[in-house]
């Protein structure tokens, strides 16, 4: 149970995910629109490999003989069988209640107190901070 | 199958493992099959698929793509190591997608599946096929039995080959009488006939159900609909009958329909017997010595006691082989796709059975 530093903000632009290994797991990091999520990198149905299929919108519920798409960007479908999450929630499309992934939480954080990563040299020089320079945090 | 065991057994160690009775290898891109064709084909070839009802979402699983590039299924390394070494696969059959039985032209059908035959024998079942793991499906063209025949004695034999195949689109059930020299080439040279689905209202060929459906959904979830129209039309045509030593593998076809089905056949014929006086038993009772089905996609209830149920009632341990059919996009996993199943039934579902089917090397446990 810890904490995982997944890398900096600007590294996973929206509509992107980095697929990570902690504690054990495998976990899809996703930035929707700008918000991070974290999925359990493994299908409830059978086990595929989820957080590597394909991100894009889906029909809204409708009429017969109606399309709505919306929720571009929000929604990961199994690459094996298709099956549709939110990406927002882990919850399934078509049985949001008993249906769902494991949902982590992420946070972005600006300052990392002693656990910085080698690679980031702390500086006694001040910069403009901005949210791409932030760190991308998975908490298990 | 006696002489196919005594062959493959001397050529071959035998594997231990999983028996996956659906593989689709591909082709690495058009102009490799293209290259197996002579003229005039060559130059009618296309490629192509079924035309229409793609799959909206996507037709094969995202992973399945090579990392070296090509096609998914095209890349003999890469499957071994995403299906063969995974899962512990003593034996994949293969079954090609040639899609021959769509043209109106039967030569130009005959000679497509003929390439395919000769890429396969020359490819998977050689070239990358050291350890005998492949073992093929011979494509022939149904539009022409004749020439169907012909091509199944052109590789009589062949130590890889181990059913033709055909797609279930067809213009005619698979028991009336023009197959029959299609029937006679399977059992002259040992090998199972294997329907798969494809082609149904494609080309030339008739759709199983009343009209065109609108969707992917509907045309999908038919598919068994042909089986199961072939499958009334071989047994009641007396095709095992009249070809004691033909055996019927029905592949991704569906599985729980299979026993409503029978109980329906079966009570049919105790009136209407007399309408096919050449069986020598209820429709059902053949199914255990000529008919054999693979489980993928296999029906899933929510509650898998009514699946394990409908498996006993069904005679599951000597009629159902585990398929995956990898690599598409219903792939069935073989350590998720079943409930938990008692060993006995295990070791005849996902090995026992196509072993015995196929004539496939039994493990040594003494080793």
């Amino acid at each position: 149970m810890g904490r995982h530093i997944i890398g900096k903000v600007g590294e996973v632009p929206p509509g992107e995910r980095r697929i990570v290994e902690a504690e054990g797991r495998s976990i899809g990091v996703f930035n929707v629109h700008g918000s991070f999520f974290a999925l359990r990198n493994s299908c409830p149905h059978q086990a595929a490999p989820l957080c590597l299929g394909s991100i894009k919108g889906m029909t809204m519920p409708s009429r017969p003989g109606e399309y709505i798409w919306a929720r571009d960007g929000e929604i990961l479908r199994c690459p094996w069988h298709g099956w549709e999450f939110d990406i927002t929630t882990g919850r399934s499309i078509f049985n949001p209640h008993r249906t769902r992934v494991k949902v982590y939480d992420v946070t972005i954080e600006q300052r990392l107190d002693g656990d910085l990563p080698d690679e980031e040299d702390p500086s006694v020089e001040t910069f403009p901070v901005s949210i791409e320079d932030g760190w991308i945090v998975l908490h298990l | 199958m006696a002489v196919a065991t005594e062959r493959t057994a001397t050529s071959i160690q035998a594997r231990k493992g999983i028996v996956d009775c659906d593989v689709h290898p591909y082709p690495v891109s058009t102009d490799e099959i293209r290259s197996y064709l002579p003229m005039p084909w060559r130059d009618r070839f296309s490629g192509g698929g079924r035309g229409f009802f793609g799959n909206p979402v996507h037709g094969s699983r995202l992973d399945s793509t090579p990392p070296g590039g090509g096609p998914t299924g095209s890349d003999p390394g890469f499957l071994r190591k995403q299906l063969i070494d995974e899962f512990g696969i003593a034996y994949a059959i293969l079954l090609p997608r040639a899609f021959c039985n769509v043209h109106p032209d039967p030569d130009l059908g005959t000679a497509i599946a003929a390439a395919y035959n000769d890429w396969l024998a020359d490819t998977w079942l050689s070239k990358h096929n050291a350890d005998g793991v492949f073992k093929g499906s011979l494509t022939v063209n149904t539009q022409d039995p004749l020439a169907a025949a012909q091509e199944i004695d052109r590789w009589g034999g062949h130590p890889h080959f181990v059913q033709v195949m055909t797609d279930s689109g067809a213009r005619a059930p698979f028991g009336q009488r023009q197959y029959y020299p299609i029937y006679e080439a399977c059992q002259r040279n040992n090998l199972r006939f294997a329907i798969h689905p494809g082609t149904d209202g494609m080309g030339i060929n008739v759709q199983p159900s009343p009209g065109y459906p609108t969707h992917y959904i509907e045309w999908h979830t038919c598919l068994s609909l042909a089986f199961q129209a072939h499958l009334v039309s071989i047994i009641t045509e007396g095709v095992f009958e009249r070809f004691p030593g033909v055996g019927i593998t029905l592949t991704e076809g569906g599985v729980s329909w299979l026993l409503p089905l029978m109980w329906r056949l079966d009570a049919e014929w105790k009136a209407l017997r007399s309408e096919v006086p050449w069986l020598t038993k209820a429709p059902s009772a053949y199914l255990r010595d000529h008919v054999r089905l693979s489980s993928q996609p296999l029906e899933n209830p929510d509650n898998s006691r009514h699946l394990l149920q409908m498996l006993e009632m069904m005679d599951a341990g000597h009629v159902l082989m585990f398929a995956s059919d990898y690599p598409h996009w219903d792939f069935d996993s073989p350590t998720h796709a079943f409930p938990k199943l008692s060993a006995d039934l295990h070791e005849r579902i996902f090995s026992a059975t196509a072993r015995e089917w196929y004539g496939l090397p039994t493990p040594d446990t003494t080793a």
